[in-house]
């Protein structure tokens, strides 16, 4: 299913022909750039995300004036003495007398309400990197979820164009930032030591306890809503211990283990996305010669 | 502006160079300091290896940017490789960031073309603003890239139009296998041929009308050079006539137009030769690496500068070593004349001459080894085919021993040798880790199988304890990891039967499969839980097939077509009722989002057809990447994970992450995202194109010359290299346990586009491939930091080339017997000298997400199957980023 399909007419109509178009040839730019494909279920959801944006952020995209800064603040350095630069992308908006400033992420709101320190001490990274070392002053600051909550996805797959205005409407994609340069020096004290860590190949995954805590108010777990979607979890000590030992879940034979994809719907989309795409028997009867 | 960013201006009127330079503890020397601070005109660096060109070329550009108002965006910055090319913006960045923090200034590099050659030509192409603004929006052409462009040529819709030509189909690939003298029936080597052929012919800008119309003419040139080299006109006209064909062929699909590597460049000289506006975009081109540039980037590079006439050039001709990728080292060479005749200025030479990489010796011995050969032109003209009186010179002064030779003797006789040394180096502490110590081999295969020489080595290391990483030594097929990977995918797929014999290739592919085939079995009999894993899927494949069956005979029964319109009333319930339909088919068919889904298509009026209902209830639930992932799981992959968490041994890891490239490149290539029952059963579809064609394929493709090797390489492991994938790295101690490398005649491929070259000839034929060898063997000595060793090979049937045997034969060269180990120094190894960039994002937080999934799929390159990666948030926010700027766009038109 593709959302593309849903009715829709103006000059609205014309930027979503334009997005799809520029979104394929993006796709295939990155493709080659990454060396690497998208599945296209995971391709699908990105072109929603970005659909979905232009619909519900409409406002604040008619009136970026700035689009994808680079900042970048040089001459950091970590713990253990190695020199580096941190590097962020973000949009500003201009008008008559104010400067805002967004940090658009692929994330869920929900996640991002659910560690908002992590979040908006970023956002202050940023903000300190603008008017410190650019000099020029900022009004505000936010950030833009475009991964779209459950209801969202559900008023899509009802394919009811009621339902899916309503869920537009309840959903809250813009998280507002306030300003607080008293947070950067513990921001790069961490940034450092997450630096020195890669730098000295530690990198075991987070503890069983951290795939059982729930993510701020969602009632999903780390396991549920980062590991599940992870498909190096099979090889994963701790998701291993998780499923197996996991709160309230009884032990796991390991073929239900393995045999585990994502679930429900899901499965259904995958599906869906995978034969739009597959290749027919001809098409390798073709190959095969 | 605030009091602060006020007294940052203040500093930034007093500050210069030298403030910058003590801030990053730099200190150039005189003629790295002249070349820095040259602004106008060309500029010729000649630089020797380790003299820190990449330094001074960044620390110029740093120069333009800030203290001659010179936008980033008005600077050309181009290189070869996508490393170099990231090391360069990187360390731009980091320069330009420290800059900033002192003046307060920021420098936006975004807009700076700095990049490869092949990205910065893709995004002249489609960057209208500043090349063609009066153009048209058009679709940029979807990029082959190597292996793309094999499968492209390979399939059999496009190759039927090449064999077509041949009145004798069944033996046109023989046929075009005659055309180069490789006297083979096989399809692949007509396809590698093939491909050779037309890159070097679009990297010269030969037009095969034209070029056929030469031909046809009996243009006197042409036809006496065809005589003379043996070449049957008709031969030419047909190899012509192929190439007009490829390019009709990536132009015809009705889906986007296609290029390859070479043709890309060739459409953005083409675009910018037209514009006027284009030769004034830049007030600087600066590339790196010039002596690998090929005929089209000469003169890419010279049109982008015919506006500033500001041209710099950075190379060293003694390290060219890409001629089979139509790399022209004259372009170097003869820059000084090229300049004057295209920008009518001689360019101002500075060489960078000063060596801070080797020791003294190691430096000596590499000069002497070089003036062994003669370089004089053979024309008359005078001068050499190598650039005039340059001297390198080593910055260390130390005179202690550097370069020592083995025993002359037998490999068998005097690789023990190097094995005790090796182990010494490490037990006295000169290296730090075995990758330090790295095995320099002029090609690692041989025929398609890992060279003998490689192979003893690596066993004589082996068998002392100490383990080898060979990034794509012999095949990649023949790692370790892909027997392991590729013998379960045997298991569960079943394997293609050996058909009758078709040649080595194919026996020794089939010898391959028995191999794989037998490794899967044996982990299957050491894990129980893995063996009842791969019945599991056997049983799927079985239902998955039966379900198929049944389906079909209910549709065969009802007279249904394939083909026509799902009806949900009609149809599902004899479906869903057929006798033996397993559970899992009843529940897909029966599942209401199924039917909500065909009613909408429907109302659409775009049902689905019946075709497709039973494909999807037929389907596995798994692709190929799925399966990869679930396999990993098992203790055997899963302690390859453990150890690399640890940052213990990467070697396995680096070799996995290799394989799921692989297998994302099969689901895309030939298009299998969901693997349906029909093509399990079909004729056994699926499993003749996994491994009949896509196995097959790379099997025989091997290692096609990998250069971007992951580089720092795996701790634990001693490093296998060609001398290619050392280009550009450096290593404490070097070792060439085969310092030999056959002359060859020219390759064909070089013969036939001769009497078609738009510009002089270079070296004559029968020299290249000497001048190869010596420059290729240059590169691999001038790599060695404290020490420097050489296997003399000696004795019935070995060999050794000729500077080798004079230098080694000398009576004062070191043996490893008598060499003391206590006089070179103890390798310390120091971080880079350039602060890396991290995102705060992709970094960062990706990191403190889950440290061991930032490992598997940003250190290791892993594709993900499922989950999102760095591609999905790029797509995402540079359509983002399009949808912007067009916002932007169009307000300012309606407000014009």
């Amino acid at each position: 299913m593709t959302i593309g399909d849903f009715p829709n007419s103006g000059d609205g109509f014309e930027i979503e022909a334009f997005l799809r178009e520029v979104f394929e040839q993006n796709y295939e730019l990155l493709k080659l750039e990454a060396g690497t494909a998208l599945a296209p279920e995971v391709r699908e959801t990105a072109w929603q995300q970005v659909l979905l944006y232009w619909r519900k952020m409409r406002g604040v995209a008619e009136t970026v004036t700035d689009a994808e800064v680079p900042l970048s603040l040089p001459g950091a350095v970590s713990p253990a003495g190695r020199h580096y630069t941190v590097e962020g992308v973000v949009d500003i908006v201009r008008d008559d007398n104010r400067t805002i400033m967004y940090d658009i992420k692929t994330h869920d709101a929900d996640v991002v309400r659910a560690n908002p320190d992590i979040y908006m001490r970023q956002l202050n990274v940023y903000a300190h990197i603008w008017q410190e070392l650019r000099g020029q002053v900022l009004d505000e600051a936010g950030i833009i979820c475009t991964d779209f909550p459950a209801f969202v996805k559900e008023a899509l797959e009802s394919r009811d164009p009621e339902q899916l205005t309503r869920a537009l409407g309840e959903w809250q994609p813009l998280i507002e930032v306030a300003y607080n340069p008293g947070s950067i020096d513990v921001t790069m004290q961490e940034f450092g030591e997450v630096v020195d860590a890669i730098e000295a190949g530690e990198f075991a995954p987070p503890d069983l306890s951290v795939l059982q805590e729930q993510l701020g108010t969602s009632t999903q777990r780390f396991a549920t809503r980062v590991c599940r979607n992870c498909d190096a979890r099979f090889s994963c000590g701790a998701y291993r211990q998780y499923a197996r030992h996991g709160r309230g879940q009884i032990e796991k034979n390991f073929r239900q283990y393995f045999g585990e994809l994502v679930g429900g719907g899901e499965e259904a989309t995958w599906l869906t996305a995978g034969l739009d795409e597959a290749a027919d028997a001809t098409d390798l009867r073709a190959d095969v010669g | 502006m605030d009091s602060n960013s006020q007294n940052k201006q203040v500093q930034g009127a007093e500050l210069n160079l030298e403030v910058l330079y003590r801030a990053f503890h730099f200190s150039p020397n005189a003629k790295q300091e002249s070349a820095i601070r040259h602004l106008d005109g060309p500029l010729y660096l000649a630089a020797g290896p380790g003299s820190g060109k990449t330094r001074v070329l960044l620390w110029r550009t740093l120069n333009l940017i800030v203290f001659h108002g010179v936008k980033p965006e008005e600077i050309f910055l181009a290189t070869f490789t996508e490393k170099a090319a990231q090391q360069l913006s990187e360390g731009l960045r980091s320069l330009l960031g420290m800059a900033t923090n002192l003046t307060g200034q920021p420098y936006d590099i975004t807009q700076m073309y700095i990049g490869t050659v092949h990205s910065l030509c893709q995004r002249i192409l489609t960057d209208r603003r500043r090349f063609a603004p009066d153009r048209q929006r058009s679709r940029p052409p979807k990029l082959l890239d190597e292996l793309g462009q094999y499968f492209h040529l390979a399939r059999n819709r496009t190759w039927s139009r090449f064999t077509a030509l041949f009145g004798d189909v069944e033996n046109a690939n023989e046929a075009i296998n005659s055309l180069f003298q490789t006297p083979s029936k096989s399809k692949h080597a007509a396809v590698t041929n093939l491909i050779s052929f037309f890159n070097r012919f679009s990297e010269e800008l030969v037009d095969p009308s034209l070029a056929l119309e030469r031909l046809s003419a009996n243009d006197k040139a042409v036809s006496q050079f065809l005589k003379a080299q043996g070449i049957a006109t008709s031969e030419m006209e047909m190899a012509l006539r192929l190439y007009q064909i490829y390019l009709e062929t990536l132009n015809d699909s009705a889906a986007l137009p296609l290029t390859d590597f070479a043709l890309l460049q060739k459409e953005a000289f083409g675009l910018l030769a037209e514009s006027e506006i284009a030769r004034n975009v830049f007030k600087h081109v600066i590339v790196d690496e010039y002596q690998d540039t090929n005929t089209i980037q000469e003169r890419i590079f010279f049109q982008l500068a015919q506006g500033s006439g500001n041209l710099c050039v950075v190379g060293d001709d003694d390290q060219a070593l890409y001629r089979f990728r139509g790399a022209t080292v004259e372009n170097f060479v003869e820059f000084p004349v090229r300049c004057q005749a295209s920008l009518k200025v001689k360019p101002t030479r500075i060489d960078l001459d000063t060596n801070y990489r080797s020791q003294n010796r190691i430096v000596d011995f590499y000069r002497q080894f070089m003036d062994l050969e003669d370089w004089s032109r053979a024309d008359g003209a005078g001068g050499e085919y190598r650039v005039s009186e340059k001297k390198i010179e080593a910055y260390r002064a130390s005179t202690e021993p550097a370069v020592v030779a083995t025993t002359p003797g037998k490999p068998d006789d005097i690789y023990p040798e190097i094995v005790r040394l090796c182990k010494e180096l490490l037990a006295k502490g000169k290296v730090e880790d075995p990758n330090q110590i790295a095995f320099l081999f002029p090609s690692m295969k041989s025929q398609g199988q890992m060279a003998i020489q490689v192979e003893r080595m690596k066993r004589a290391l082996e068998e002392a304890g100490l383990p080898v990483y060979a990034p794509r030594a012999g095949r990649f097929l023949e790692v370790d990891e892909a027997y392991d990977i590729f013998g379960l995918f045997v298991q569960v797929f079943g394997r293609p039967t050996r058909g009758e014999f078709l040649g080595r290739d194919y026996s020794n592919f089939m010898d391959w499969l028995d191999q794989i085939e037998q490794q899967g079995r044996n982990l299957l009999k050491a894990d129980p839980q893995l063996k009842q894993f791969v019945e599991d899927r056997q049983k799927e494949l079985e239902r998955v097939g039966n379900d198929y069956k049944t389906l079909m005979a209910v549709c065969a029964e009802n007279r249904w077509e394939q083909a026509q319109p799902y009806d949900l009333n009609l149809m599902k319930r004899p479906l869903y009722a057929a006798p033996g339909l397993s559970d899992e088919g009843k529940r897909l068919l029966g599942s209401r989002y199924l039917d909500l889904l065909v009613e909408e298509r429907i109302e659409r009026g775009n049902p689905f057809s019946l075709d497709y209902i039973v494909k999807r209830t037929t389907s596995l639930d798994w692709n190929v990447l799925d399966l990869f992932y679930r396999f990993c799981g098992f203790e055997y992959f899963k302690k390859m994970f453990d150890a690399a968490e640890q940052g213990q041994d990467e070697g396995p890891m680096s070799n996995l992450g290799l394989i799921t490239q692989y297998l994302a490149r099969f689901v895309d290539e030939y298009r299998t995202p969901v693997i349906t029952a029909n093509l399990l059963l079909e004729d056994r579809l699926f499993q003749r194109v996994f491994f009949m064609l896509f196995l097959y394929s790379l099997y025989r493709l091997g290692e096609a010359e990998f250069e971007d090797v992951e580089d720092p390489f795996p701790k634990g492991r001693i490093p296998f290299l060609t001398i290619h994938q050392a280009k550009g790295l450096e290593f404490p101690v070097v070792i060439l346990p085969n310092p030999r490398k056959n002359v060859r005649p020219p390759g064909r491929v070089e013969v036939m586009v001769r009497p078609f070259l738009q510009r002089e000839e270079g070296e004559p034929l029968d020299r290249m491939s000497v001048f190869d060898i010596m420059r290729m063997f240059y590169v691999a000595l001038s790599r060695a930091k404290n020490l420097l060793v050489i296997a003399h090979l000696k004795g019935p049937g070995q060999s050794m080339n000729e500077p080798f045997k004079q230098l080694l034969n000398e009576d004062e060269m070191l043996r490893v017997p008598d060499f003391d180990l206590d006089t070179v120094p103890q390798y310390r190894h120091v971080e880079n000298e350039l602060p890396r960039a991290y995102s705060f994002t992709s970094d960062f937080l990706a990191y403190r997400k889950c440290a061991r999934q930032y490992m598997v799929f940003n250190r290791y390159g892993f594709v993900p199957s499922r989950s999102q990666t760095m591609l999905f948030g790029s797509l995402v926010h540079r359509t983002l980023e399009d949808l912007h700027h067009e916002l932007i766009r169009r307000r300012e038109a309606l407000s014009r």
